[in-house]
């Protein structure tokens, strides 16, 4: 073929020799579309083997003028792959790009600059918008689920704007959350938003969930995420690429007419993806017989017939707006977009409401040589919480009152009141109605940006951003809930707020030439500035006099009338976290021979205020190469492999993800007329120095309709940044230190994409991606000695296992190893033998992780699936060991089908044990979409779709919980826990159906 | 392009770079660095220093897990059964009871962590140029912290003001510990302000202090086979008659020690205040009535009522009769008033609820006379008996055990009573004065001349003001058993059950590994705690205590 091709170029190329003696030029125009009928905005067209050429507009239709001898075009546009077609004597084209997601000519984001796909000697994936994920989407990273391999996704709860769990070649954090860095257009967020996080002081319910940080940006306007995942592409951004950075391009006008797009969307959850597994009504009966004499049987069977799970669930619609207009020329363009949405969780009262403008420009001055660019992002989000608590005590939350409810319990009493139960269990639609937890979070996310060509080959660019984010949550539990001392008869109302401000000055200048004709050298070096503030304020009182009987309810909230509260449950209390500065240096420098040999180092110095006197600057280098076999001339004659190329890179970045202040020694002012000192300063901390070395393989046969990516990564992190144990007498038990051990993570990841049939009418890709991780702690011992630490965290909660924790982090185990008593079975009266002593109980971890999607589409209609899922790891079901353990039924509480299944009895005590460990392992069709491509319709509707798509569809699991895909946080003392299940937020099955059309 | 036009170029970014270049110094706004702390704080910085030295004691007073878990649950006092699905945790309660705990269990890690920061905080007073009286208010506040860690570790670790946290500190073990506490505590007194109140360190509380540092000298420095030098006796008999000799009384209501007025009590030595009704200066007391009362204990809480779980022993319980009975009525003239519970007939209980304080078994009854239910709807009758393995299994399981609520429920009425589970108004007893008397008592007994008669005179007047029928007479302790009656143990028993000093004193008595309800074995190693495992990782100057 190729060789045919050859010979058909010779033959032009004679051709375009006589032609040429005429000089004539001529005017190509058509149309390019996507594999839907889609037109494609801002595709490159230009003639093969010249210089130049145009950008297709909003409709996809380009013109452009060629010379005489222009024989073929070649036309690109990121996502798809690059296609070359004759020039047909009529000189009107329509082509259909064909998708693909690793094009070779792609223009990608690397840090401070971009790059073309094929020019990357790193391993980053990039996900365009249209790979994303559909259906009910509340957040950028739920679009990326299952798509890059070594990335996992993990929502923390079906709660529609719950923050997730996002980790980027393994658990890689032995402190904090270990997120990821976000890079929003350029601007390094700070990784925190300002809702105020909630933990109720009263009525043992502990912390609440925290949201989702990137909830102000909306899914609709993201171009492209790319993710960065090993040190040569993470180490330009120095001391805080260590966990993986993640890069959100959003939208940006192209020139053509103004257009405008629109699209609109209403989707309901429509019920369980999977239930927890407790007694039916009919079983339950029975069990209140089985395990009761009859009189108290008799007793606890009320007669009535409810569903609790079913009863606290809403199908209020899900709605999504969302318009954008944009359009310039050459020399402006623009983009504005607003979205209104509001996604009802699936538990009543549960609503998750956000209102996102956009706006960006772009203007050149100066004969193109200056160019402006800004952007403004602002995003109002409000989120009706309900009472689903991480650390719930003996009190539970909403989710365990439902669980436990006795189904044969009516919820009201003939007048109209709530029907309380005895047995500890408050009612489950009382605690709907009576707390109302309202947050409300505005951010602004603005940057400014001005790029000067002080030469064709040298540009400067000034951009200066700033991330303000105000956070408001008013949180009421009214008195009239029965069962929750001391909330009960009194009430409590708090009111909390929290600002971030975070500011970014960059100046980077970039240059490019050319040595001799076949080394391409490009570089870049920058100054960076990065500032960040966080303050807060809470007040919570109690012992309010109205909302204390159901029936008679005022409007207002107790954080409406604050004052009328006789008692505060702690002090009001404020507080602003001690300012943090970077500044940083940073360089890269490319090379490309002939597009054989690539090499690519960077080097970052970064200046954090939080580091330790002794230790302000860190350096972090990193180098990259690339073969590009498929280049050399020896791959020339070959018909079968289309790419191929090895790449090798090493490189060391860094984290500083420790409380500002920790270095030195600080003294604080507390509640009663005292001030103390509050930590150990230590002035010798420094970066935590993460070394990660990666060999990978990229290739591509069969005409591009196959490729693939090998990488094995190691990833070994030293110099951890922990909190240690103090040294008593101290002023607080831990204080930061950097510890000598390694946290070492490695492993292989592959992705493989291909078109199976490619067809005019019918097609169909698949691409699927593989993981593999192991995560181990080595040398992990006390500063100075050879005395292994150990430290323990997972808290199990609820009643008979207060205080118990199930994980350790210690030395020659995976970070959050099971540290669990070992289940010895049933003794002859039915109860539970456990071991004396905890022992190392297995690995929380994911060994695996999987996704594929698959796209088919016959003429107009075209269908996604995305399914996904991890597999070599256990999960805690702390649910099943302390809210429906065995010894409810005899209080007439609802009980978990495991335990009824099994010989134990009511009198069986409550432990923490191996026996409520379950394999994890599971697979998720995360969502399907059906897509009708209407194509333009008269003059003026230009790409009309409709699609209807489902979230949640399945899910395929031995797991006895809601999901599997679970991580409630149940850190202790600031050390992670990962994958304990406990009362969760169930995760909701939900369709979407919309429509979407360009003006 | 001229090599100068680079020039130009590259100078112009180290300008800009240099422009925004900043030393990268913190800037702190809630907090003060402490190189400027002493003056940012000012002339009153000192007292607020000291006060968090002082906000320290209710984090390891207070709370049932805590210091009174490892000093009360080890005895004969206390236990908590697991009952179905509750109090399991783990079996940190029952290895706690059984003397089978191991240096990785979290209370006494989170001890060991409390009274070390105490410790910190009381030290970092004398960095800061107290006056006399504040140096020494913080002297005995760290002596009170070393105390309790020598009692349960064995040995204590001591940093001087000002030294660098990062360094494994000093660690006092054998003779040279206590006798360190006792140079404190001699030298600190003549500086304690005598107008100090109980909630502050006064001249009684540093030499009831001392008392207890002079007759657990022995027993310190050889738990195994404690012995009682005359000097050190000599030592408790006279500043126990100072502190006889000044102005505390016993209180004609034991239980106005422990209600929600005891701040005016007459016999509080030492104490941490609280206000009613007020989050704000409130060590939250509560949690020593709701750890032992059922899940509907009190009508206008149930099922929340309580958490259904410390107890007290039988044995224990019987030593209050000299005949050992198990069923005591409110008839029972020879018993005293220290037993509470349904004898007791004053204003301590209040209509709302029906409980009243003390030890509680058999039938219990709402505010207007009614018999209680369980959750199971059978009666709300504590039953003595608790299976040996302390786990419950039986159909009962809810009400085994009798329950000891020595701090009496804050009902006060202004809101409804609905202050029973938060800012209640009692106060939070350190050290009262009967133990004073009573280590007078055993100080005059194990002198080398002993006094036994003017011991059994004291503690006769003790008995005598809490109801009770005087002893004929008293011996120190049985050797075979920890719950006799007629012995100075028993009555110290009696006397300051549930206050977190059963522990020492049944080592002190050499009777600690003698076996006991629920303790069928012991051996030696448990007469003190481990160090916890995460302390002694981190300082090598620690010694493991031995057989852990």
């Amino acid at each position: 073929m190729k060789r045919l091709l050859k010979r058909i170029s010779v033959l032009f190329l004679c051709v375009s020799f006589t032609q040429l003696a005429f000089s004539q030029t001529r005017v190509i125009t058509g149309t390019i579309t996507d594999d839907k009928g889609a037109p494609v905005q801002g595709a490159s067209v230009a003639v093969k083997g010249a210089k130049g050429g145009t950008t297709t507009d909003a409709t996809g239709a380009f013109s452009l003028t060629v010379g005489a001898n222009a024989h073929s075009l070649v036309v690109s546009s990121v996502g798809f792959n690059q296609q070359e077609i004759g020039i047909p004597v009529d000189n009107k084209v329509a082509i259909t790009l064909v998708s693909s997601a690793q094009s070779l000519n792609d223009v990608v984001v690397i840090g401070y600059g971009t790059t073309k796909r094929k020019d990357v000697t790193g391993s980053l994936t990039t996900v365009t918008s249209k790979e994303f994920n559909q259906g009910v989407i509340t957040s950028p990273d739920q679009l990326l689920s299952n798509k890059v391999s070594g990335l996992e996704v993990t929502s923390n709860s079906g709660q529609p704007g719950a923050a997730t769990t996002i980790r980027i070649r393994g658990n890689s954090s032995v402190r904090g959350v270990g997120n990821p860095l976000y890079v929003v257009d350029g601007v390094i967020l700070d990784g925190r938003d300002a809702r105020p996080s909630l933990n109720l002081g009263v009525g043992g319910f502990g912390q609440t969930p925290e949201d989702n940080p990137l909830l102000f940006i909306d899914p609709n306007s993201i171009q492209d995420i790319t993710i960065l995942k090993d040190a040569s592409s993470t180490a330009i951004y120095g001391s805080r690429g260590a966990n993986g950075v993640i890069v959100i391009t959003t939208k940006t006008g192209s020139s053509g007419a103004i257009r405008m797009d629109a699209s609109a969307s209403v989707g309901f959850n429509v019920g369980y993806m999977k239930k927890y597994d407790i007694l039916p009504f009919g079983t339950y009966v029975n069990a209140l017989s089985k395990y009761n004499s009859a009189g108290r049987a008799d007793t606890l069977n009320q007669g009535a017939h409810v569903d609790p799970l079913e009863d606290i669930t809403q199908s209020n619609p899900i709605q999504n707006y969302d318009v954008a207009l944009s359009g310039g020329n050459e020399n402006g363009k623009f983009r504005a977009s607003f979205l209104a949405s509001t996604t009802p969780g699936f538990i009543q009262n549960n609503k998750l409401n956000k209102y996102i403008g956009t706006f960006s420009g772009n203007y050149k001055f100066l004969d193109k040589r200056l160019t402006v660019a800004f952007g403004l992002i602002t995003g109002n989000v409000t989120n009706n919480d309900v009472l689903a608590s991480n650390t719930a005590g003996s009190a539970g939350n909403l989710i365990s009152s439902a669980l436990q409810w006795n189904p044969t319990k009516a919820y009201y009493n003939a007048n109209g009141s709530f029907a309380n139960e005895t047995n500890g269990t408050p009612n489950p639609l009382a605690m709907l109605k009576g707390y109302n937890d309202v947050s409300n979070v505005q951010t602004t996310l603005g940057n400014i940006s001005a790029a000067f060509k002080i030469l064709p080959n040298l540009e400067y660019k000034f951009l200066y951003s700033i991330n303000q984010s105000n956070g408001t949550r008013n949180t009421n539990i009214d008195g009239f809930i029965a069962g929750i001392p001391p909330i009960t008869g009194n009430g409590v109302g708090i009111i909390e707020t929290a600002a971030l401000t975070s500011q970014v000055i960059d100046n980077t200048l970039q240059y490019n030439t050319t040595f001799g004709q076949d080394l391409h050298f490009t570089a870049l070096a920058g100054f960076e500035y990065w500032k960040t503030n966080y303050s807060g304020f809470g007040v919570a009182k109690q012992g309010f006099n109205f909302n204390q009987n159901e029936l008679s309810l005022l409007n207002a909230q107790y954080t409406d009338i604050i004052q009328n509260g006789q008692t505060y449950v702690t002090n009001p209390t404020s507080g602003s976290d001690i300012t943090t500065e970077i500044q940083s240096e940073f360089a890269r420098v490319d090379f490309n021979y002939k597009d054989k040999l690539y090499l690519t180092g960077t080097m970052r110095i970064d200046g954090s205020s939080k580091f330790g006197v002794n230790n302000k600057y860190g350096y972090f280098p990193s180098v990259g190469a690339k073969w590009n076999i498929a280049n050399e001339s020896f791959m020339k004659d070959n018909t079968l492999i289309n790419g191929l190329a090895l790449r090798g890179t090493w490189g060391i970045t860094g984290s500083q993800d420790f409380p500002p202040g920790a270095s030195i020694d600080q003294f604080a002012f507390g509640a009663y007329n005292s001030a103390s000192q509050v930590n150990a300063g230590n002035p010798d901390l420094k970066w935590e120095q993460t070394m990660q070395y990666d060999f990978g393989l990229d290739f591509a046969i069969l005409n591009n309709r196959l490729s693939g990516t090998f990488d094995y990564y190691n990833k070994d992190k030293t110099n951890i940044l922990f909190q240690n144990v103090a040294i008593q007498p101290g002023p607080a038990a831990f204080y930061w230190i950097n510890l000598p051990g390694h946290l070492v993570n490695k492993g292989i990841e592959v992705s493989i994409s291909a078109t199976i049939v490619q067809h005019k009418d019918f097609q169909w890709d698949l691409t699927a991606n593989f993981a593999t991780n192991s995560n181990l702690i080595t040398n992990f011992y006390a500063p100075g000695t050879k005395n292994p630490l150990a430290i323990y965290t997972g808290q199990i909660n609820g009643q008979g296992v207060s205080g118990t924790l199930g994980q350790v982090i210690t030395n020659n185990q995976p970070v959050d190893e099971f540290w669990l008593k070992h289940f010895e079975g049933f003794d002859q009266k039915g109860n539970q033998i456990v071991s004396a002593n905890p022992t190392f109980a297995g690995n929380p971890n994911p060994s695996q992780l999987f996704g594929v999607s698959t796209t088919l589409r016959y003429k107009k209609l075209s269908l996604v699936l995305n399914g996904g899922g991890s597999s070599g790891f256990l999960i805690y079901n702390n649910t099943a060991t302390s809210v429906t353990n065995i010894a409810g039924i005899a209080n007439g509480r609802n009980i978990d089908m495991n335990a009824y299944k099994s010989a134990e009895q009511p009198s069986s005590g409550v432990a923490a044990s191996d026996r409520f460990l379950e394999n994890g392992a599971y697979f998720k069709l995360r969502n399907a979409s059906l897509t009708y491509s209407f194509g333009n319709i008269g003059n003026y509707i230009k790409n009309l779709n409709v699609f209807v798509a489902g979230s949640n569809l399945f899910v395929i699991t031995g797991f006895s919980g809601f999901d599997p895909e679970v991580n409630i946080d149940k850190s202790n003392g600031g050390y992670p826990s990962s994958s304990i299940e406990y009362i969760p937020y169930p995760t909701p099955r939900s369709v979407l159906a919309g429509v979407s059309f360009s003006l | 392009m001229t090599i100068s036009k680079y020039f130009k170029i590259s100078a112009l970014l180290v300008v800009i770079g240099a422009a925004g270049c900043t030393k990268l110094n913190e800037t702190y706004k809630s907090t003060v660095p402490a190189d400027q702390a002493a003056a940012a704080l000012g002339p009153a910085g000192v007292g607020l220093l000291l006060q968090s030295a002082y906000n320290d004691l209710p984090g390891i007073f207070v709370g049932q897990d805590q210091l009174f878990s490892l000093e009360e649950n080890s005895t004969d006092e206390s236990l908590v059964p697991t009952r179905g699905g509750d109090w399991d945790d783990n079996g940190v309660w029952r290895v706690i009871h059984n003397h089978t705990w191991n240096a990785d269990h979290g209370q006494v890690l989170s001890v060991y962590n409390g009274l070390n920061k105490l410790n910190f905080d009381a030290t970092n007073v004398l960095a800061f140029a107290p006056n006399k009286e504040q140096a020494a208010e913080a002297r005995f506040l760290r002596a009170l912290s070393l105390y309790y860690i020598l009692d349960l570790y064995n040995q204590f670790p001591f940093r001087n003001p000002g030294d660098t946290l990062l360094n494994a500190p000093k660690v006092y073990k054998g003779p040279a510990a206590i006798q360190f506490i006792i140079d404190e505590l001699e030298a600190l007194l003549p500086d304690l302000g005598a107008a100090n109140g109980s909630t502050a360190a006064n001249p009684a509380a540093a030499k009831l202090l001392l008392m207890k540092c002079y007759l657990n000298r022995g027993a310190f420095n050889n738990r195994a086979a404690p012995t009682f030098d005359d000097a050190d006796m000599q030592k408790v008999i006279t500043l126990g008659q100072q502190i006889m000799a000044s102005n505390y009384s016993y209180e004609s209501k034991y239980f106005h020690n422990f209600n929600n007025v005891n701040g005016s009590s007459k016999e509080l030595v030492f104490a941490y205040p609280a206000t009613e009704n007020s989050s704000t200066n409130n060590p939250g007391m509560q949690a020593r009535w709701m750890m032992t009362f059922h899940y509907n204990e009190y009508t206008a809480q149930a099922p929340n009522a309580g958490w259904n779980g410390f107890s007290t022993t039988s044995d224990f319980y019987k030593t209050f009769g000299a005949a050992g009975v198990m069923n005591y009525t409110p008839n029972d003239t020879i018993l005293d008033t220290r037993l509470g519970g349904r004898r007791l007939s004053d204003s301590l209980t209040t209509a709302m609820s029906g409980i009243k304080p003390g030890f509680l078994v058999g039938q219990q009854y709402d505010a207007a006379g009614n018999p209680l239910k369980d959750r199971k709807g059978a009666p709300l009758a504590f039953d003595p008996v608790i299976q040996p393995t302390m786990i419950e299994t039986g159909s009962n399981l809810e009400v085994t055990g009798i329950r000891v609520a020595k701090y009496v429920p804050d009902f006060s009425t202004t809101y409804g009573g609905a202050n029973y589970s938060s800012n209640v108004g009692n106060w939070l007893v350190i050290m009262r004065y009967p133990n004073a008397v009573l280590m007078l008592a055993e100080a005059m007994m194990r002198q080398a001349s002993p006094n036994n008669a003017g011991a059994l005179a004291l503690v006769n007047t003790l008995r005598t003001a809490r109801g009770a029928a005087p002893l004929a007479s008293m011996t120190l302790a049985d050797p075979t058993n920890v719950d006799t009656y007629g012995t100075l143990l028993g009555e110290r028993g009696r006397e300051l059950y549930f206050e977190s000093e059963r522990r020492t004193d049944l080592i002190r008595f050499g009777v600690y590994l003698t076996t006991w309800q629920y303790k069928p074995t012991d051996d030696p190693k448990y007469l003190v705690y481990p160090i916890p495992n995460q302390a002694l990782a981190v300082n090598p100057n620690l010694t493991q205590n031995p057989g852990y």
